[in-house]
């Protein structure tokens, strides 16, 4: 009996615990900033890619066959997405050599500051005093991307990065387990999608979109579509379709 | 009882995390740090995070510990390591020793990072004399790369060892942008420095 109720009040524990994770933001707009279609180009930033599988313990093993299905799909329903976003939207032509390396390091930079954005902002209790002031979202990757090759002549850079790590049996077992007989919440898989807007007259990310839960299986044509629209839902200057069907309110950041 | 103890106990582990409330650092006013004897007195605001890297220790950023970390380490004690241990067993941690001598700072700080980080891209790029808290020190550079994230990162360094304890300030950030952007703000933290 005594067992029981140390059970029962650990999972009372993690229950109270659990709650700030649902109040969670996934969107944030610099203060002020607004963007009329047909007013700007964009450069589309190579997306940066990452699939592979869940072991039972819960590390990734990255599978390089997901790997390249997901930059095709992907690749295929940004270029459909990409027209349809109320600005023009230039590809990055990949610089060669230093460019190139170059080039890369910004996308995992953009991914950090998208991390940091999501631990240090969207999470409410754990904001950052500095950023806790008015409707402060000031995130930067630095005024020197405006050096970078091919972005000469644009005024926005559009990052996107993507991390799927899908659940082997083992792991859903696990979870399923977990779940049934020990009450644990045992997470399976990770699908984190990220875009982001970056001004690059001063590097300043003006808007954010970043989940570590998205939908839509990205190894198929159809999922990545829909990972796309996910990733581009409230894109800045974007016409405004007919809803499929009435969408929950998204939280800002920046109010 | 013992239930109330337990669910006590599992709130802190799991709580701590999300929980730990990070606090603002004001500028221009003197604040003890990693709850030691160490004193800084930064010129600009930073927050301290409320997660720290070991029982000593403590880290202050502007934008997350990801893309600027000062770090704090007050006062090892021999026989301490840097940071929590990852795995005891398999991985042990290097300790700080009582014969060290300040050049063996930067090994400390290496070897510390390759088996906390899991990396084996760590490099210490330089090293000189310079005293730090009014006691014999040695400012280090460094530059390291995490596992699974093509993100170089660049480091520096400044520590003194005193009463048979070490004392060291780190900071470090992307290469890109934010190392440039962070140190003289990181400088100016270590020069303010007193024991």
């Amino acid at each position: 009996m005594r067992r029981g109720w140390g059970a029962l009040a650990c999972a009372a524990a993690l229950t109270l615990v659990a709650a700030p994770l649902a109040a969670q933001e996934k969107t944030g707009n610099k203060p002020g900033f607004t963007l009329a279609p047909g007013t700007a180009t964009i450069v589309l930033m190579r997306p940066e890619i990452a699939v592979g599988a869940q072991s039972t313990g819960g590390s990734y093993e990255p599978n390089a066959d997901w790997t390249d299905q997901a930059r095709e799909n992907l690749g295929r329903a940004l270029a459909e997405a990409q027209g349809k976003l109320g600005n023009r939207v230039v590809t990055h032509v990949e610089p060669v050599g230093q460019g190139a390396a170059t080039a890369h390091e910004y996308r995992a930079l953009f991914t950090a500051l998208a991390d940091s954005v999501i631990t240090y902002q969207f999470f409410p209790g754990n904001r950052l005093p500095t950023k806790k002031r008015g409707d402060s979202f000031l995130w930067s990757i630095g005024s020197e991307v405006a050096k970078l090759p091919g972005v000469q002549g644009a005024d926005y850079a559009l990052f996107v990065t993507t991390e799927d790590h899908y659940g082997s049996t083992g792991r859903k077992l696990l979870q399923v387990f977990a779940a049934g007989v020990a009450g644990i919440g045992v997470s399976a898989g990770v699908h984190k999608g990220y875009a982001g807007l970056i001004d690059l007259k001063t590097g300043d990310l003006v808007w954010l979109n970043a989940d570590l839960a998205m939908g839509g299986d990205v190894r198929t044509p159809e999922g990545a579509a829909k990972r796309v629209s996910q990733l581009l839902e409230g894109f800045p200057g974007k016409p405004v379709e007919a809803p499929v069907a009435p969408a929950a309110p998204t939280k800002t950041a920046a109010r | 009882m013992k239930g109330l103890r337990i669910a006590a106990i599992g709130l802190a582990l799991v709580a701590a995390p999300v929980l730990a409330g990070n606090k603002l650092i004001p500028a221009g006013q003197p604040v003890a740090v990693a709850k030691s004897v160490l004193t800084v007195t930064p010129s600009v605001e930073w927050n301290k995070l409320g997660a720290r890297p070991g029982r000593n220790s403590e880290t202050w950023t502007f934008d997350g510990d990801a893309l600027n970390d000062l770090t704090f380490y007050g006062g090892i004690e021999p026989e301490q390591t840097l940071f929590r241990e990852v795995s005891k067993r398999t991985k042990p941690l290097p300790r700080v020793k009582a014969t060290m001598l300040v050049t063996d700072i930067p090994t400390l700080v290496e070897n510390s990072y390759r088996i906390a980080l899991d990396t084996p891209l760590f490099t210490v790029e330089g090293m000189e004399p310079m005293a730090f808290a009014g006691k014999p020190g040695i400012r280090f550079t460094y530059s390291f790369t995490r596992p699974n994230e093509d993100l170089p990162r660049k480091g520096e360094g400044r520590g003194a060892i005193t009463g048979g304890k070490l004392y060291l300030i780190t900071f470090e950030a992307p290469r890109l942008h934010y190392f440039d952007a962070g140190v003289a703000a990181f400088r100016q933290v270590a020069n303010s420095a007193k024991l």
